[in-house]
């Protein structure tokens, strides 16, 4: 695996084969992190292209200054996740549950992991914003704590707080849910 | 409160444990006892949460998604081409409609028209054929222009090649790449054939437009209608489709090893772009 900081540069410079192994390092993590912020399979696609369709024409505006990539391109992904949430709730308000159940319909998920899936999702929808960006940066983009704290711009401090909040508010949701495994 | 941040502390101190370093519940809880019972409650919810959230995105979408990227990254570079001359504005491209128009068959454009990618004036080349492309209304239009340039960037591979410059054969490919991709797109269109610019643009070699209709077309300002537009791209795509790779490979014996990679990029670009854009036209 290439140096990120090299990547980022060469990419920087239009590089193709940089652009192409940023992306397909980042993609996934890009689309479930939309995908639990929003709750919504098929929304998360078009994101998704849009996230990385913007990072080809800005990345040129990418600047090391202590922040990682990934914070850069994580804070796309949010700004496009807050333009969408913003549109929607001057729209007529479609249920979580409800665009839910357009991302049953991905094959791609297990039949087993359905289940689970929608339970997550739900609980998630009723956390606080905050808690849900922090809950999908840190289990399901699998960011680094640091690095949320980057992408959310506060301390760390603040989101180890966040972290600890939003874990015992989705336990509150989830309790029955999951079957916990016996100590 | 100092209670609390410090069990926040511990709690991403296990998760990191748990998620980077793969240990299990199990042994973090044995480190702090005296919070073990609140902590693996924590714990389980999140390794739960995370489990569950493991989320593919579909395998279509993630072809279609890495297409489009790609297609959008190629066209980017193609723009560097420009920057020479800063020709990016729409103004810059209304200037030099208007320029291409007036001074087509003479002068700079003209000249321009035959020089190479290690040449002054092949910007100048390439911001013709973006002209062309931006003065011709319809998508068979653009796309037999397209096929056309294609031609072009074959020819201009084969001549740096040859010449062993094979840094300068990579704007080449790339443009041959986004031509090609770009035919699928334009063709794709269902209902009748559509009609194509008439008015050629000036006949500075190739890409010659396409040509006037012979009867069966309808006048009207200027645009001509020709019913078999699409076969007739259909007609050119067949023969380049095997024309152009074979050209490619031919000279493939004979260029200096360095520049060996970049034509069989080139040859699979041109076979697998070929293949798309037949598919698309027969469709």
């Amino acid at each position: 695996m290439q140096d990120e900081e090299s990547l980022v540069r060469r990419a920087q410079k239009h590089n193709q084969e940089a652009f192409a192994e940023l992306y397909e390092r980042y993609f996934d993590k890009i689309y479930r992190y939309i995908v639990i912020r929003t709750g919504n399979t098929q929304e998360a696609e078009d994101m998704t292209q849009q996230v990385f369709l913007k990072v080809l024409r800005s990345i040129s505006s990418f600047k090391w200054r202590g922040k990682p990539f990934s914070a850069w391109l994580f804070r796309i992904a949010h700004n496009q996740v807050v333009d969408y949430l913003r549109k929607k709730t001057k729209q007529p308000t479609v249920p979580f549950e409800q665009s839910l159940a357009r991302s049953e319909d991905n094959p791609y998920l297990l039949a087993e992991q359905k289940l689970e899936m929608k339970q997550l999702f739900l609980a998630v929808g009723e956390l606080t914003e905050a808690q849900r960006e922090v809950i999908s940066l840190r289990f399901t983009s699998e960011l680094p704590i640091a690095e949320v704290a980057k992408v959310m711009g506060k301390s760390l401090g603040a989101v180890k707080a966040l972290q600890h909040s939003a874990i015992v508010a989705l336990r509150k949701k989830l309790t029955g849910a999951f079957e916990y495994e016996k100590a | 409160m100092k209670k609390h941040r410090e069990f926040a502390d511990i709690l991403d101190k296990c998760l990191e444990r748990l998620l980077v370093r793969g240990e299990t519940i199990e042994a973090c809880l044995k480190d702090y006892p005296e919070q073990a019972d609140e902590l693996k409650a924590l714990l389980q919810t999140a390794i739960a949460a995370k489990e569950a959230s493991v989320i593919e995105p579909r395998p279509e979408f993630k072809t279609r998604a890495r297409y489009q990227f790609h297609s959008a990254l190629r066209q980017l570079q193609a723009k560097k081409g420009f920057a020479l001359f800063n020709w990016r504005s729409r103004w810059a491209t209304a200037i030099i409609s208007v320029l291409v128009l007036i001074f087509a068959s003479t002068g700079t454009v003209a000249a321009a028209s035959g020089s190479m990618p290690d040449e002054p004036l092949y910007p100048v080349k390439l911001a013709t054929e973006e002209a062309w492309l931006k003065l011709t209304p319809s998508d068979v239009g653009k796309a037999e222009i397209y096929a056309r340039l294609v031609d072009r960037r074959v020819k201009e591979i084969i001549y740096m090649a040859n010449k062993g410059k094979a840094g300068q054969v990579e704007q080449p490919i790339g443009l041959l790449s986004t031509h090609l991709e770009s035919i699928p797109g334009l063709v794709l269109v269902e209902g009748q054939p559509e009609a194509v610019m008439a008015t050629p643009p000036p006949s500075v070699e190739a890409p010659p437009p396409p040509a006037p209709a012979r009867g069966g077309g309808k006048a009207d300002k200027g645009v001509l209608v020709k019913p078999d537009a699409r076969t007739k791209l259909k007609a050119l795509l067949v023969q380049n489709a095997n024309r152009h790779p074979a050209a490619l490979r031919a000279v493939l014996k004979r260029v200096p090893a360095k520049a060996k990679p970049v034509l069989l990029r080139a040859i699979h670009i041109s076979e697998t772009g070929y293949r798309k854009a037949l598919s698309a036209i027969e469709d």
